[in-house]
């Protein structure tokens, strides 16, 4: 019956030669290679868990009155959306674990996001001729982070309010442009004409998703067509790809990790609570909460507002605002820099030949320390957005801390990079550094001297690695014991009976 | 077709299916096919169990508690398959440079040319009108776009509802007499036609029992009765200054801990705040209310390009 | 409980030394807080609707435990000293949540006030609270902690107006400038709470009265002595009540992290350097 289905298709869309490729297609199988497909499994579990919040979450400022189960909020006016999310939070059946799988498959699809073009950074997998797709992917990345902030805007509670007021003010202290940019998107001075939560909404589920979607496709298309890049080792070339057959082990291990990086975000989403809006309360513009940070992947720019010293710059009749330079200007020299890593690189380098095989960090010791420095950079920003949590439980004056990370914000990075530098060298010139580790027994010789022999590890499978052998030369002839092909109409039928 | 050897392209030698590459990799595939069978198995109980769970509105635990055991016991069970029972490999195959030779790159370019040349070639003035088309559509696209969404800022920026006489009320409309309040005090207040208001929220604070706060100099009237008023919109992103520390005298914004000096006009101290807190000015009436002598004399908030020099 | 009646000072004198051994072995705070407050003018004493606990029978049991805990930084007048402020006319609620709260008596002048368990019984703290109360006149007398008629909703939205700010919308405190903090507030009786916001501890602000009446101030008890103290984690772990930071760390290196062990898993580890430079003999030739 299979194959009847499959001549159908076959007949009509001629897909034997090609279908034959798809499924000889190798996948190098190095365990970082799959940190892409956590972002992918993330956002498949983004989009399912989406559409059922989509289907009972009311996208309106409007004021409503609360009269629902949760007794703190009788009587209130708050509007159409809070209440909608307390709705699904308490009254729909699994509304609450629906909520909490999708805030935390948010966090994890922009964490895994990071990781994943940190991976291809200190790999130099953004080498000719992959630079397209650096860019593609950091642009994915910054379209994660910015639906990442409408989606736990909508629910408009009082702290994503607040943070939807200071996206007000970072919008409006764009120099020429600002006011008119915050006018335009929320209707007027702040809090605008009330469309701002449906706006959000809108790009929230619908354009940036579609964006995403187009720009996913263009990310795998370009993937699949220059062939994933592969480390030093076991036979592989810049002219091969050694690894896993696409049929059937990296259909059945790709659907097995779906599933599992799934139930991370179920697990999270039962066990621990995340944006207990409830406890929060609706969002009042004359209300305000201390202790209120955005979420993780927007807090670099939460600390570099609160490190900024409160320089404005001002001109004859015009200024530029204190909130401009750490949340307009530092993102964006941010992120073009990054974009255009792949050119800076290669003109510093003058590298400009095609790289299939991958980079070692240690191998690449002064982009590896630029990269660490960087990183440690932007996550004392990160750790900056705490600074009034960190006094609080440190029992540390609020000044000082915040004193301390202005000082933090440069030293750290100018410590990272030489330390970093250093580890990478002495890493390449040490046999063996950062290699699975050998396992010895040590013997003892006639002579009465010690000696080291290599010991088999025990492990569930055959750990021997082979020599990798052609997927498409496979001898069919022992296998396949069909009649010769029938022909009719020039449209060949598969036979019935093989072996 | 389907009988002939497929010829190895790298050594030119068909490999047989008996290669140690094909055999799975477990070394007791019976044992791994009973692990994974039974991971399965757990995984159904669990699928079953957030059926259950649904049907008698459980709480969150256990639903998810439920589909997460299923989730990882299926996911795991897969991964034992394609990992343990399927060909061992390594395999490898060709890679495909992504490079062109010189031949093909000239002939895509001589089809593009030879033909285009019928059609484009020298026809400049229509090309030029065809630009000149299309740019004014794709300025005018936009108008829709931009200019319905919102108002021109113009002047909404620079005013708020206080104005000479407002009376000094709660969110829930109590006007506030100067007798109220015990120094120490906190309130946040509104203009009666602005109960609420985003932008003319204030915070009144009795600092003493009684006599004038002044604040700046030119300011003298200002503060009346031991009372002063602030604007709460921070000057740095526009949070709501609500921390006021009654001892030290000073108000702390608790987004990015900006530090305000009451007594001193609502200068900022610490923090990246770059301007003071506007001030209302207060006076008290003959009835013995609070109200405003005017709106603020600057505009309150972040600031904004055309804010001017305003230090 | 019972004591014989004598002489004050000379019970005192007697009783000094002991006194400040006792104190001396209460744990030490870092710095200097700054514990001045103004003391209430008469007529702002109103009674609302608090009523007083009953006096206990024998005055001294308040003034002999005064003596004792008290009077080594107050001074036996409880007037202002040179090591700490003037209590008279703070009322009996002033007195009542500084002890009930742990943060008096302190072991040395120059200590950071900590929350605590409180050092005596509760008919104790009362006794002390009175007799300084009795002193001299002012301030309010410690409230009955009664919430009959109180709205958690509408406490919840005064909460969130005035007290969130400081004290953050989960009540779990933050910092705020120099060394002092906005308190926890969690694990308050209503009695606590009452008199915290009536009497302006510290750096609070005075709400009362004026900017809340009787009634709110009701309503805000009720709100923080029950969703405050037992929030509705129907979620799962609450996470401290710390919002998305700690929810951050709990993604990354939870989250995120136990994906990248079931890649290790399901991925394969690099190989050895003998190929890899063999690899690399090949590519070159």
């Amino acid at each position: 019956m299979i194959d009847n289905l499959f001549t159908w298709f076959d007949n009509r869309l001629a897909i034997s030669r090609s279908g034959r490729h798809l499924l000889n297609k190798i996948f190098p199988d190095h365990w970082s290679f799959m940190i892409g497909e956590i972002a992918l499994y993330s956002f498949i579990v983004l989009l399912a868990t989406g559409v059922f919040l989509t289907l009972y979450f009311v996208p309106s400022g409007q004021d409503v009155v609360y009269h629902g189960i949760y007794a703190p909020f009788d009587g209130q006016t708050m509007s159409a959306a809070f209440k909608s999310t307390l709705d699904l939070s308490f009254s729909v059946r699994g509304g609450l674990l629906m909520r909490q799988m999708h805030h935390w498959s948010a966090n994890i699809f922009v964490g895994s996001i990071v990781v994943h073009m940190l991976r291809v950074f200190f790999t130099g997998g953004f080498r000719r001729p992959r630079e397209l797709n650096w860019f593609i992917g950091t642009t994915l990345m910054i379209l994660a982070i910015v639906n990442g902030f409408l989606g736990y805007s909508i629910p408009d509670d009082l702290v994503s309010g607040t943070g939807i007021r200071i996206a007000y003010s970072i919008l409006e202290s764009i120099p020429f442009v600002g006011s008119y940019l915050a006018t335009l998107l929320f209707g007027g001075a702040f809090p605008g004409n009330g469309l701002i939560i449906p706006r959000f909404y809108i790009l929230h589920v619908l354009i940036v998703p579609l964006v995403i979607l187009g720009l996913l496709g263009a990310h795998l298309g370009l993937l699949f067509k220059q062939k994933h890049t592969q480390f030093k080792g076991n036979g592989a070339r810049e002219d091969n790809v050694v690894g896993a057959p696409m049929w059937p082990n990296f259909m059945i291990k790709t659907t097995g990790f779906l599933f599992l990086t799934t139930a991370v975000s179920v697990l999270l989403g039962a066990f621990v609570q995340i944006n207990p809006i409830w406890l929060y309360g609706p969002y009042i513009p004359f209300h305000v909460s201390y202790a209120v940070q955005p979420d993780w992947y927007m807090g670099w720019l939460d600390g570099a507002l609160r490190v900024m010293p409160s320089w404005e710059l001002h001109l004859p009749g015009h200024m530029i605002p204190n909130a401009f330079f750490p949340s307009v200007l530092l993102p964006g020299i941010t992120f073009n820099i990054m974009m255009a890593w792949p050119w800076i690189e290669a003109a510093f380098t003058h590298d400009n030949v095609e790289h299939h095989i991958l980079d070692r960090p240690s191998e690449r010791p002064v982009r590896t320390a630029i990269g660490a420095s960087v990183l440690a950079f932007y996550f004392v920003l990160f750790g900056a957005s705490a600074t009034d949590v960190l006094a609080n439980y440190l029992s540390v004056s609020l000044n000082v801390v915040l004193l301390s990370f202005r000082v933090l914000c440069v030293v750290v990075p100018l410590v990272v990079y030489p330390v970093t530098y250093k580890i990478c060298t002495e890493m390449s010139h040490t046999k063996g550094a950062g290699k699975r580790k050998q396992y010895n027994i040590i013997v003892r010789g006639e002579d009465g001297g010690y000696s080291a022999v290599p010991a088999e590890e025990y492990v569930g499978y055959q750990r021997e690695v082979l020599e990798p052998i052609d997927v498409d030369s496979v001898d069919l002839a022992g296998v396949m014991s069909a009649p010769e092909p029938t022909s009719v109409d020039g449209v060949y039928q598969i036979p019935r009976d093989y072996r | 077709m389907l009988n002939q050897h497929s010829h190895d392209k790298t050594s030119g030698v068909a490999v047989s299916t008996d290669a140690q590459q094909f055999q799975v990799s477990a070394k007791n595939p019976k044992r791994v096919e009973k692990v994974a069978a039974l991971t399965f198995f757990v995984s159904l109980v669990a699928f079953a169990g957030f059926g259950a769970a649904f049907w008698q509105n459980a709480n969150n635990e256990m639903l998810g508690g439920t589909l997460g055991v299923g989730f990882l016991g299926f996911g795991a069970a897969m991964v034992i398959w394609g990992k343990y029972l399927t060909p061992r490999g390594p395999f490898e195959e060709e890679r495909a440079l992504m490079e062109t030779t010189r031949e093909q790159h000239d002939e895509l370019v001589a089809d593009f040319v030879v033909r285009g040349r019928v059609a484009f070639g020298r026809r400049g003035f229509l090309g030029a009108m065809l630009a000149a088309s299309g740019a004014v559509f794709g300025i005018v696209a936009l108008f829709p776009l931009v200019r319905s969404l919102g108002p021109l800022p113009k002047k909404s920026f620079y005013h708020t509802k206080w104005k000479r006489g407002s009376y000094v009320s709660t969110v829930d409309g109590r006007r506030l007499k100067a007798a109220d309040l015990l120094p120490g005090s906190l309130a946040t207040v509104f203009p009666e036609n602005d109960l609420g208001g985003a932008l003319s929220q204030t915070v009144l604070i009795r600092v003493q029992d009684g006599g004038d706060i002044v604040t700046m100099p030119g300011r003298e009237s200002w503060g009346p009765e031991g009372y002063v008023a602030y604007s709460k919109v921070c000057t740095h992103a526009g949070c709501p200054v609500g921390l006021y520390e009654q001892l030290t005298k000073q108000l702390l914004c608790p987004c990015h801990q900006s530090l305000f000096e009451v007594t001193k006009g609502a200068i900022p101290i610490f923090g990246p705040a770059p301007r003071p807190l506007p001030q209302l000015p207060l006076y008290v009436d003959s009835a013995g209310y609070l109200r405003a002598q005017a709106g603020y004399d600057e505009p309150i908030g972040p600031g904004f390009w055309e804010r001017g020099g305003t230090t | 409980m019972m004591r014989r009646s004598s002489p004050p000072i000379s019970l005192a004198a007697a009783v000094l030394v002991v006194g400040i051994i006792g104190i001396g072995a209460l744990g030490a705070g870092a710095t200097t807080h700054s514990v001045v407050g103004k003391s209430h003018s008469p007529s702002a004493r109103k009674t609302a609707a608090k009523t007083s606990q009953p006096v206990p029978p024998i005055p001294s049991i308040g003034q002999t435990l005064y003596d004792e805990n008290c009077s080594s930084c107050h001074g036996l007048g409880a007037g202002q000293t040179s090591l700490a402020p003037s209590l008279l006319g703070r009322g009996a609620a002033t007195v009542d949540l500084w002890v009930s709260s742990g943060w008096m008596p302190l072991a040395v002048p120059t200590a950071q006030p900590s929350r605590g368990p409180d050092q005596f019984t509760r008919a104790q703290t009362i006794a002390i609270a009175n007799y300084v109360a009795s002193l001299k006149p002012g301030g309010f007398s410690i409230p009955s902690g009664d919430m009959t008629g109180a709205s958690v909703s509408a406490g919840q939205n005064l909460f969130s107006e005035n007290c969130a700010g400081c004290h953050t919308i989960t009540g779990s405190g933050d910092a705020l400038s120099g060394q002092l903090n906005a308190p926890s507030l969690h694990g308050l009786n209503p009695t606590m709470i009452t008199e915290a916001i009536i009497t302006a501890p510290g750096n609070m602000p005075r709400f009362y009265p004026g900017a809340l009446t009787a009634a709110q101030v009701r309503d805000v008890v009720a709100y923080v002595s029950k969703d405050i103290g037992h929030p509705d984690n129907v979620g799962g772990i609450g996470l401290g009540g710390n919002g998305p930071v700690a929810e951050g760390f709990i993604g990354l290196f939870i989250g995120v992290g136990a994906c990248l062990l079931f890649a290790l898993w399901v991925g394969d580890r690099s190989e050895d350097e003998e190929s890899a430079e063999d690899a690399l003999k090949e590519a070159h030739a």
